[in-house]
């Protein structure tokens, strides 16, 4: 590597594509510590497993490939709400922390030295049984009046679904970077933008400036969003995981207003052989 | 939250949820058992155990919302983002036991809401405090 490393990835996979025998599953299950097994094992439909044995994989090739460590090395825990975090960071990366979404065909990982960072992906799907109007009145009480007159001003019934899963993946994406659980209150906060573009968020009220968002369209029905933002807004139980929650606020605007990086597709082979 | 004023102005009927003051904000008790029961009877805990019917109902509304053949095996220890719920998902159960039972669950009650006897507790309690 003859660039400095940055710490920061942006690693997709698609999945529709693997279809592993029993034997291969397994195969792949059996690089990650055993600790990690039951977990994928107890998922009812094989989808789900699927996906939680991918976004574990590239929970640990990517530590394996940015410190250098075998999998078997790695040690991935949870909080108490559910955020994985590398214990015992040595690396170069004071904050490195990481985050992962599975929806649909995809299953994605993003990880940044210093800022928060967090992954949501989205599968726009249609609604079984109620329509577009009826579905999105579900989740009223999670998106602010200002964001509900945005969703349902949208246009076609297809336009209102997209919006709706528009806002909620950037609340989904802002959750999981701050190392929060369901319990977060999703109607603290508020996103506003110039055409999706430019997105800014209001938590509680109050414009934050420590924030960034992007929304990625994957394909015709599934949408990403990424969140990167300032460490002091961790959660407890996760902020104590970090070593420097306090940044200068020129390093912190200089490390959010780094340009975004495209996702790089990455084969569930890649990940597997990266162990050899 | 600065939630903005007037909401009569808003040209669209927006659903607005009651709050039932009998609800509560339930702590689900972590059972140490960590493997999916995949016998018929749900497993019960010492106290406060969920009704049977209730759980019974749960599960049905549970298996219809994700989708589930009829054969799953789905009991009180199931985890809902074990049968496949996502944070969507969730909502939308919590919503089918609200209507079915006709109660109202607090958005802090719903989110700790992780197995199907969570689900089945917090009803019961519910549905006890309305009589």
């Amino acid at each position: 590597m003859t660039e400095e490393e940055s710490g920061v990835r942006r690693w997709l996979v698609d999945i529709s594509s693997w279809r592993p025998s029993p034997d291969q599953f397994d195969a792949a299950a059996a690089l990650l510590p055993p600790h990690e097994r039951p977990a994928i094992a107890r998922f009812v439909k094989e989808d789900d497993r699927k996906r939680a044995l991918v976004s574990r994989l590239l929970q640990y090739s990517l530590v394996h490939h940015l410190l250098r460590i075998s999998f078997h090395q790695i040690n991935i825990r949870r909080t108490a709400e559910g955020k994985p975090y590398l214990q015992n960071n040595c690396s170069d990366f004071p904050n490195f922390n990481f985050s992962t979404s599975h929806q649909g065909d995809y299953v994605g990982i993003v990880s940044e030295p210093l800022c928060l960072v967090g992954l949501d992906i989205v599968s726009v799907s249609e609604p079984q049984g109620e329509t577009a109007a009826e579905f999105v009145s579900n989740f009223s009480s999670y998106l602010t009046d200002h964001e509900w007159n945005c969703i349902v001003g949208a246009g076609t019934p297809r336009d209102v679904l997209t919006e709706f899963y528009r806002y909620w993946c950037l609340k989904e994406a802002f959750v999981k970077a701050v190392g929060a659980g369901v319990g977060f209150g999703f109607r603290r906060l508020e996103f506003h933008h110039e055409g999706w573009t430019n997105i800014c968020i209001c938590i509680d009220g109050e414009v934050s400036k420590k924030w960034r968002f992007w929304l990625f369209k994957l394909d015709e029905t599934h949408l990403a969003s990424i969140a990167k933002g300032d460490p002091e807004d961790a959660i407890n139980t996760f902020k104590k995981t970090l070593s420097s929650v306090t940044i200068a606020e020129k390093q912190l605007s200089s490390a959010l207003d780094s340009p975004e990086e495209a996702f790089t597709l990455q084969t569930v082979e890649e990940l597997t052989q990266s162990q050899e | 939250m600065a939630s903005i004023a007037g909401s009569s102005a808003l040209s669209f009927a927006r659903p607005v949820k009651a709050i039932n003051t009998n609800s509560l904000a339930f702590s689900p008790v972590r059972k140490g058992n960590t493997f999916l029961h995949l016998q018929p009877v749900p497993m019960r805990s010492v106290s406060c155990a969920a009704k049977k019917d209730t759980v019974d109902k749960v599960c049905e509304i549970v298996k219809k919302q994700l989708a589930l053949p009829d054969h799953t095996e789905v009991c009180g220890e199931s985890k809902f983002s074990e049968l496949g719920a996502d944070s969507l998902d969730t909502v939308e159960i919590v919503m089918g036991l609200e209507e079915h039972f006709d109660i109202s669950v607090e958005e802090s009650s719903a989110q700790t809401i992780a197995t199907v006897e969570d689900a089945a507790d917090l009803i019961d309690k519910l549905v006890a405090g309305k009589a």
